[in-house]
C-alpha cells in the first residue's frame, strides 16, 4: 500500500456534554486518520456518537458540550483548540463542508435555490454575478437536476426530497471543500432515490477530489460508496479497516452484530439475528468493552479492562478481546460465515 | 406457508380515496386499487413516499375516508356508512402499528395507560385485576419488563417505545393488523428486533399483518405475497418469491435494483435501474390489470403483456 | 498500534479471564432508567426558581391574611367613617399613625382595612374570573379545535362577539343590571373566555393530527378521553401561563372599569375603587399615600402572578424536566 496523506488525524479525543447537571462522556477516547482522497463510512447506532464526532470537526459541538482532551489535527493545524469563531470560520464550508439528514432544514424556504446555491459560489469562489450565475448552473447540473436554468429561479417546496437533498449537496460542493461529511444523507429518502444520491456522491467525489465521511446507521448502504469503514459504539471506533476487510472478514462482535441484523442477509421464515438491549448510559463510567454487557458471548475480561485496538492486518484493527491469543475461539452469527467465504475469494485472489 | 384452502379475510375493491373537497385542489390518492389479504398471511406494500400506500391502510382502519369502492372485512362491507356495532368490531379486530415510535406514544401518558386504552374503550374485562392482567401480558409478549407500566415513553428507547406500540395493539386481540412502515424509523440494530417479534406474534397469535414499507429488502424478508404501488395505483401484485424472481414492471425492477447488499462486490457490480413513468404508452394503449400468472398481477397493456409473458417464459 | 505496547497492556491481565461470562439477558433489557412523574419533576424545576417559591409564599400569605383580617384583633370596619372626638368631624385624611397604620381616607374610613377588604374583593374577581375563564374557555377551546364539524359555527360566533369591543359589552352589562360585585363578576366572565377559547384552540389544532392521536382513534377512544387525556396534558404549561396572566389582567380591568365610573359601587371597597379614590388626591403630596398603598398591593399582586406564571409554565415544560 503506498503512503497516502493523512488529511485529518483524530488522537484519543474526548468530548463531554453536560446534560441536566451530570456530566455526558459523548467520544471516549477516538482516534481516526483520514487519509485524503478517500471515502470513509462512520457506522453506528443511535447514540453511538458518530455525529458528535464528525460534528467536532466543524465545531459544530452544541453549547454545552465541549472537547476534554485528545487532539484534531486538520491539514497540520491544531483545531481542538480553536475557541473563537472567527477560526472555525476559516474551516466550515470553506476545508469541511456537511449535508445533514432532512434537507428541509438546511434549506431557506423563502429563497429560490439559485440563489442559495449562487450565494455559496460567490461567497467561497470569489465570482460575481453572471460569472457566478453560470458557475451555479454548471453545479446544478452536475448534481443531477435537469433543466438548471428553469430550477434555478425555483423555490425549496417546489422539489421532491430527493432533488432537495441534491440542492443541499449543491451548496456544500459550491463552497468547493476538501473533506465533505454526509450526516445520513438518504436516511428520509425512498430507497429508489437513495441510491441514485449515493450513486451521485461518489461520482462527485472523484470529480470534485473530494474526501467524504458517510454517517450512517445502515451498514448495508454503504458497501458501495466507502473505501474503509469505522464501526463506532458507544463514543469508540470498536473497529476500522478496508471494506472489504469489514464486511468479509470482520472481528467485532458488534460489526457481527450489525450486519447479521440487516433483512438482506436473512433468512426467509427464520429469525433475523438480534442485539438485545439497549446502548450504555453515557452518563456513567464504562469499564471494560462497552459491549459487553449486551454480547452474549463476552468474556469475563470484557467486564474489566477496556480491549486496545489488535492488528489483523496493516489496513484493519478491531478493538476486542477476542483477538487476544488467549482468547478462546468465538464463533460468529451463521450470516457472518457465509459473508467470510468470500474473504477467501477476496484476499487470494 | 400458505395452505391451499386459502380464506380471505380482507377484500379491497376498486378502492378510491381523494382528498381535498372542492373540484379545484382535488387529488386522488389512491385509484382503483384491488387485492385480498388472507388470513395468516403477512401481506406487504410497497411504494415510495406519496404514492398512496399509508392512505390505502388508513382507509382500511377508517382514518380516511373512502371516494369509491368497497373493503370487505370477514365478509362484512366496512367503509363508509356503518352501524355502531360493526365499527366497535372492527376497532377491536383492526388495529394498527404506526411508523414513527417518538411521536406515536402519548408522551403524557403512562405505559400503562397507553397499553390499556383499547381495552378502557371495549371494557372487555371483568374487573381492574383482569386489565392489569392482560396489559402485563402483553407487555411481556413484546419483551418488555411489566415493571415499565408506571413508567413513561420518554424513558424509552426507540425500539422499546415501538414494542410498547405493538402492545396497544395486540392487547386488543385483533386480527389484522396493519403495519405501517413499523421499522423504518428504527435503527439497523433495532429493526431486526422488531421483525422477529412480530413474526413471532403472527406464529403465536395467527394474526394477518398488512406489512407497508418502502423497503423492499424488509419486504422480502417478512412478507408471503407483495404489491407493489405507484402513484396511486398498483402496478405488480405477487407472491414475493416469485416476484422476486420475476419481476415484471418495470417500477417493480427499479425498487429490487434498489435494495442496497451489504456485500461490496456485489454491490459495486450492481447495474441501477431507474424508472421512467413515461416509458408507457398508455395514451394509446392503456393498461389492465392482469393475472399473467396464477396469483402474479400486473398492470400493462397489450403491448407489454406480449413481452411480459415472453420474459415468464424465459 | 505497535505489538509491544498491546503487549505492555495485555501481560498484565490474568488469564482466567478469558472465559465467557455468563449472559443475563434481563439485565441487557433493563437499561439505564430513572424514576419520573411529571408533576414531581414540574415542582422541582418550579422550586429551583427561589424568587418564584419568594412570590408564592408571599402571595400565600397575602391571601391567607386578607381572608383572616377581618377576625383579627383590633380591626375596623372598613366602611365605618371614624369620628374625631374634639370637632365630631369625620376623621378624614389623617395620615398613618399607630391607631390608623395606612392612615384614613377623605370621609375618615380606615384605610388599613379598606385596602384588605378591597384586596379581598379584587382577588376574589381575579380567581373567580380566572377559573370560569379557564374552564369555560379550555372546553370549547378544546372541542373548537378538535372536533371539525365544530370549527365553522364557533369560528362564527368568535367573529360576532370578537367584533364588538369588550368595554362596549360591559358597559351595556352594567347599565342592565345593577353595579354589584356579581354583575362586575357576570360582565367580565361573560367575554373574557372567548380569547382563552381561541388561544386553546389554535394550540390543538396543532398537535391533533400527531400520530398518537391518530392511535387513540384507531383503538377506539371517544373524543372526549382524546381531548383529557392526549391534548390538554401537552397544553398544560402554556394554558396555565394564560391563567396566571389572566388574573392580574382581570383585576387591573376591574380597577380600569371604576376608574371610568362603571365599576363595582362606593360602598364596596376593591383595589379599582380605592386607588380611584386616592387619584383624586394624587396632586396633594400629604394625602399622596392613600394612593400609594393601594398601588402597592395591586403591584405586588400583578408581578407576582406573572412572575410565577412564567417560571411554573417554563417547569411544566417536560424539556426542562431534571
Amino acid at each position: 500500500m503506498e503512503k497516502e496523506n493523512i488529511i485529518l488525524s483524530v488522537k484519543d479525543l474526548v468530548i463531554k456534554f453536560k446534560l441536566r447537571g451530570d456530566i455526558l462522556t459523548a467520544i471516549r477516547e477516538a482516534s481516526l486518520d483520514l487519509y485524503e482522497g478517500e471515502s470513509l463510512a462512520i457506522v453506528g447506532e443511535s447514540g453511538s456518537g458518530k455525529s458528535v464526532f464528525t460534528k467536532s470537526f466543524m465545531g459544530l459541538l452544541d453549547g454545552n458540550g465541549w472537547i476534554d482532551s485528545g487532539s484534531i489535527i486538520f491539514e497540520g493545524e491544531e483545531i481542538s483548540k480553536y475557541k473563537r469563531e472567527e477560526d472555525w470560520i476559516k474551516i466550515r464550508g470553506k476545508k469541511i463542508a456537511m449535508v445533514f439528514q432532512d434537507p428541509m432544514t438546511s434549506l431557506n424556504p423563502l429563497r429560490s435555490i439559485g440563489k442559495q446555491v449562487q450565494e455559496a459560489v460567490e461567497l467561497h469562489q470569489g465570482l460575481k454575478r453572471d460569472e457566478a450565475k453560470k458557475k451555479t448552473i454548471e453545479i446544478l447540473k452536475d448534481v443531477g437536476i435537469t433543466e438548471p436554468e428553469r430550477r434555478y429561479r425555483q423555490y425549496p417546496h417546489e422539489f421532491s426530497g430527493g432533488m432537495r437533498q441534491r440542492v443541499v449537496i449543491a451548496i456544500a460542493i459550491a463552497c468547493t471543500p476538501k473533506v465533505l461529511i454526509c450526516d445520513e444523507p438518504t436516511t428520509a429518502l425512498d430507497v429508489t432515490i437513495q441510491a441514485q444520491i449515493l450513486d451521485l456522491l461518489k461520482g462527485l467525489k472523484e470529480k470534485y477530489k473530494l474526501t467524504t465521511i458517510y454517517i450512517t446507521h445502515d451498514l448495508g448502504v454503504v458497501a458501495n460508496v466507502a473505501d474503509r469503514i469505522a464501526v463506532m459504539y458507544a463514543g469508540d471506533i470498536v473497529e476500522i479497516g478496508k471494506c472489504e476487510e469489514v464486511f468479509y472478514n470482520g472481528q467485532h462482535p458488534y460489526t457481527w452484530a450489525l450486519l447479521s441484523s440487516l433483512p438482506q442477509l436473512g433468512v426467509k421464515g427464520e429469525d433475523l439475528f438480534t442485539i438485545k438491549g439497549t446502548p450504555p448510559n453515557l452518563f456513567y463510567e464504562i469499564k471494560g468493552d462497552a459491549f459487553a454487557p449486551r454480547n452474549p458471548r463476552a468474556l469475563k475480561v470484557d467486564f474489566i479492562h477496556k480491549p486496545p485496538y489488535f492488528d489483523v492486518s496493516p489496513t484493519h484493527k478491531a478493538k476486542t478481546w477476542i483477538l487476544d491469543p488467549r482468547s478462546p475461539k468465538v464463533e460468529p452469527p451463521e450470516s457472518i460465515k457465509i459473508l467470510r467465504a468470500q474473504w477467501e475469494v477476496v484476499s487470494h485472489g | 406457508m400458505v395452505s391451499k384452502e386459502k380464506e380471505i379475510l380482507l377484500e379491497v375493491k376498486d378502492l378510491k380515496v381523494e382528498f381535498g373537497r372542492r373540484k379545484k385542489n382535488k387529488f386522488v390518492a389512491v385509484d382503483n386499487v384491488n387485492f385480498n389479504i388472507y388470513r395468516g398471511e403477512t401481506f406487504g406494500l410497497v411504494g415510495e413516499s406519496g404514492s398512496g400506500k399509508t392512505t390505502i391502510g388508513r382507509a382500511i382502519i377508517r382514518l380516511n375516508e373512502t371516494a369509491g369502492g368497497e373493503i370487505i372485512f370477514n365478509g362484512e362491507k366496512i367503509n363508509g356508512k356503518i352501524s355502531k356495532e360493526l365499527d366497535r368490531a372492527i376497532t377491536k379486530r383492526i388495529q394498527m402499528i404506526f411508523q414513527d415510535p417518538m411521536a406515536s406514544l402519548n408522551e403524557r401518558a403512562k405505559v400503562d395507560y397507553i397499553v390499556s386504552e383499547g381495552l378502557y374503550n371495549l371494557k372487555n374485562y371483568r374487573d381492574e385485576k383482569e386489565r392489569k392482567e392482560k396489559v402485563e401480558k402483553a407487555l411481556l409478549d413484546v419483551g418488555l419488563l411489566p415493571e415499565f407500566l408506571s413508567r413513561f415513553p420518554h424513558e424509552f428507547s426507540g425500539g422499546q417505545r415501538q414494542r410498547i406500540g405493538i402492545a396497544r395493539s395486540v392487547v386488543m386481540e385483533p386480527e389484522l393488523i396493519i403495519a405501517d412502515e413499523p421499522i423504518s424509523a428504527l435503527d439497523v440494530s433495532i429493526r431486526a428486533q422488531v421483525l422477529n417479534l412480530m413474526k413471532e406474534l403472527q406464529k403465536d397469535k395467527g394474526l394477518t399483518y398488512l406489512f407497508i414499507a418502502h423497503d423492499l429488502s424488509v419486504v422480502r424478508f417478512i412478507t408471503d405475497r407483495v404489491a407493489v404501488i405507484y402513484k396511486g395505483k398498483i402496478v405488480e401484485l405477487a407472491e414475493t418469491e416469485k416476484l422476486y424472481k420475476n419481476p415484471l414492471h418495470p417500477y417493480t425492477r427499479a425498487l429490487f435494483s434498489a435494495i442496497p447488499l451489504p456485500d461490496p462486490r456485489r454491490e459495486r457490480s450492481k447495474v441501477l435501474e431507474v424508472y421512467d413513468p413515461n416509458c408507457h404508452d398508455y395514451e394509446n394503449n392503456p393498461p389492465k390489470w392482469i393475472e399473467i400468472e396464477p396469483e402474479h398481477f400486473v398492470l400493462a397493456n397489450n403491448e407489454e403483456i406480449e413481452e411480459y409473458i415472453k420474459i415468464i417464459n424465459s | 498500534m505497535g505489538k509491544s505496547i498491546v503487549n505492555k497492556l495485555t501481560d498484565s491481565i490474568n488469564e482466567d479471564l478469558f472465559e465467557f461470562q455468563e449472559y443475563d439477558e434481563e439485565e441487557a433489557k433493563r437499561g439505564g432508567y430513572s424514576n419520573y412523574s411529571y408533576w414531581y419533576s414540574t415542582w422541582k424545576v418550579f422550586i429551583q426558581n427561589k424568587l418564584a417559591v419568594f412570590l408564592l409564599i408571599l402571595m400565600s400569605l397575602l391571601l391567607i391574611f386578607t381572608l383572616i383580617q377581618p377576625y383579627l384583633p383590633n380591626q375596623k370596619s372598613p366602611t365605618e367613617i371614624h369620628i374625631n372626638q374634639e370637632t365630631r368631624l369625620p376623621l378624614s385624611n389623617n395620615p398613618p399613625d399607630s391607631e390608623f397604620l395606612f392612615g384614613t381616607n377623605t370621609i375618615g374610613q380606615d384605610l388599613w382595612s379598606r385596602i384588605w377588604s378591597g384586596s379581598r374583593t379584587s382577588l376574589l374577581i381575579g380567581l373567580v374570573v380566572g377559573a370560569w375563564e379557564a374552564v369555560i374557555g379550555i372546553t370549547i377551546g378544546a372541542m373548537w379545535g378538535y372536533i371539525p364539524w365544530l370549527d365553522r359555527p364557533i369560528t362564527e360566533i368568535y367573529n360576532v362577539i370578537n367584533n364588538i369591543p369588550k368595554t362596549i359589552i360591559l358597559v351595556l352589562m352594567t347599565y342592565i343590571m345593577k353595579p354589584s360585585l356579581y354583575t362586575m363578576i357576570i360582565a367580565m366572565g361573560l367575554t373574557s373566555w372567548i380569547d382563552m377559547a381561541r388561544f386553546v384552540r389554535n394550540l390543538t389544532v396543532i398537535i391533533r393530527d400527531r400520530e398518537y392521536n391518530l392511535a387513540s382513534k384507531c383503538l377506539g377512544t371517544p373524543t372526549r378521553r382524546i381531548i383529557t387525556k392526549n391534548l390538554l396534558p401537552y397544553l398544560v404549561s402554556v394554558i396555565m401561563l394564560s391563567i396566571a396572566l389572566s388574573i392580574p389582567q382581570t383585576i387591573g380591568y376591574e380597577v380600569f372599569l371604576t376608574y371610568i365610573g362603571l365599576g363595582l359601587p362606593v360602598s364596596i371597597p376593591s383595589l379599582g375603587n380605592l386607588i380611584n379614590e386616592g387619584r383624586l388626591l394624587m396632586m396633594a403630596p400629604a394625602q399622596r399615600y392613600q394612593l400609594i398603598f393601594p398601588s402597592i398591593i395591586i403591584s405586588i399582586i400583578t408581578i407576582s402572578f406573572y412572575m410565577m406564571g412564567n417560571v411554573f409554565s417554563d417547569a411544566a415544560d417536560p424539556k426542562n424536566h431534571v
